[in-house]
C-alpha cells in the first residue's frame, strides 16, 4: 500500500507493532505448548494468542480505510480489497463443495487471512504496474 | 467523467504535484481526474471548482449531454 498521506503514514506506525506482536505471539505459543502441553482453558488461551494480534491488524486496516482523506486511493484500496474478498469467497466457496463430496481435504482455514492479503496486493500491484505502463501512474 | 482540468492546470503552470497540494490529495487523483479515469465526488468537485473560481459545470462536462 504504497501511500503518503497522514493516514497512510498513521496505518504503517499501527502496521508495525501489530506484525512485531504477532511474531511473537506465534513463538510464545508453539514454545509454551510444547513445553507445557497444556489442556483446557490455557491450551486455547495459547492457541488463539496469535490470532489476536492479527484481528488488531485487521482493526488497523478498517481504521486506515476510514481515517484516509483521499477519496481516489480510498477508493482503490477497497476496490483490491474486494477483489481479495471475491477470491477467497470463491475459493472457499468451491473447496467447501469438493470437501462435502469427499474429494478434497479439510481447509485450511489459517491461510482465508494470508489468501485474502495476498491476492489484494497482487491485485494492486497488477494495476499499479498497468498505470505505470500506460503513462497513467 | 470528460473535464478541462489539465487545460486550466497548464493555464496556470501547474504540475499535477501542485494542483493535488492545492486539493489536498495525491497526485494519482489527480492524474485520475484528469484522465477520466475517476469521477470526484461532490465535495471534491465544489473544491476543484473553487480553486480555480469557477462552477463544476464549467470544468466537468455533463455525462448525460457528451455527444
Amino acid at each position: 500500500m504504497r501511500n503518503t498521506s497522514a493516514a497512510g503514514r498513521r496505518y504503517v506506525r499501527r502496521f508495525i507493532p501489530m506484525i512485531l506482536a504477532y511474531a511473537v505471539a506465534l513463538v510464545v505459543s508453539i514454545v509454551l505448548m510444547q513445553r507445557l502441553e497444556p489442556q483446557g482453558p490455557l491450551l486455547a488461551l495459547l492457541a488463539v494468542l496469535p490470532a489476536l494480534p492479527l484481528l488488531g491488524l485487521i482493526a488497523v486496516l478498517g481504521i486506515y480505510v476510514a481515517e484516509e482523506t483521499d477519496e481516489y486511493v480510498r477508493a482503490n484500496i477497497v476496490r483490491h480489497m474486494l477483489i481479495g474478498l471475491a477470491a477467497l469467497l470463491g475459493l472457499l466457496t468451491v473447496w467447501g463443495f469438493l470437501e462435502m463430496g469427499r474429494a478434497a481435504p479439510h481447509f485450511p482455514t489459517i491461510l482465508a487471512f494470508p489468501i485474502w492479503c495476498g491476492v489484494w496486493g497482487f491485485s494492486q500491484s497488477v494495476a499499479a504496474l498497468r498505470a505505470r505502463l500506460s503513462g497513467d501512474a | 467523467m470528460k473535464n478541462r482540468l489539465r487545460v486550466l492546470r497548464a493555464e496556470r503552470e501547474w504540475s499535477q504535484q501542485d494542483l493535488a497540494e492545492r486539493l489536498e490529495v495525491s497526485r494519482q487523483s489527480v492524474n485520475a481526474i484528469e484522465t477520466g479515469r475517476y469521477d470526484p465526488s461532490l465535495p471534491l468537485a465544489f473544491k476543484i471548482a473553487d480553486l480555480f473560481g469557477m462552477t463544476i459545470e464549467e470544468i466537468f462536462t455533463n455525462p448525460s449531454k457528451e455527444a
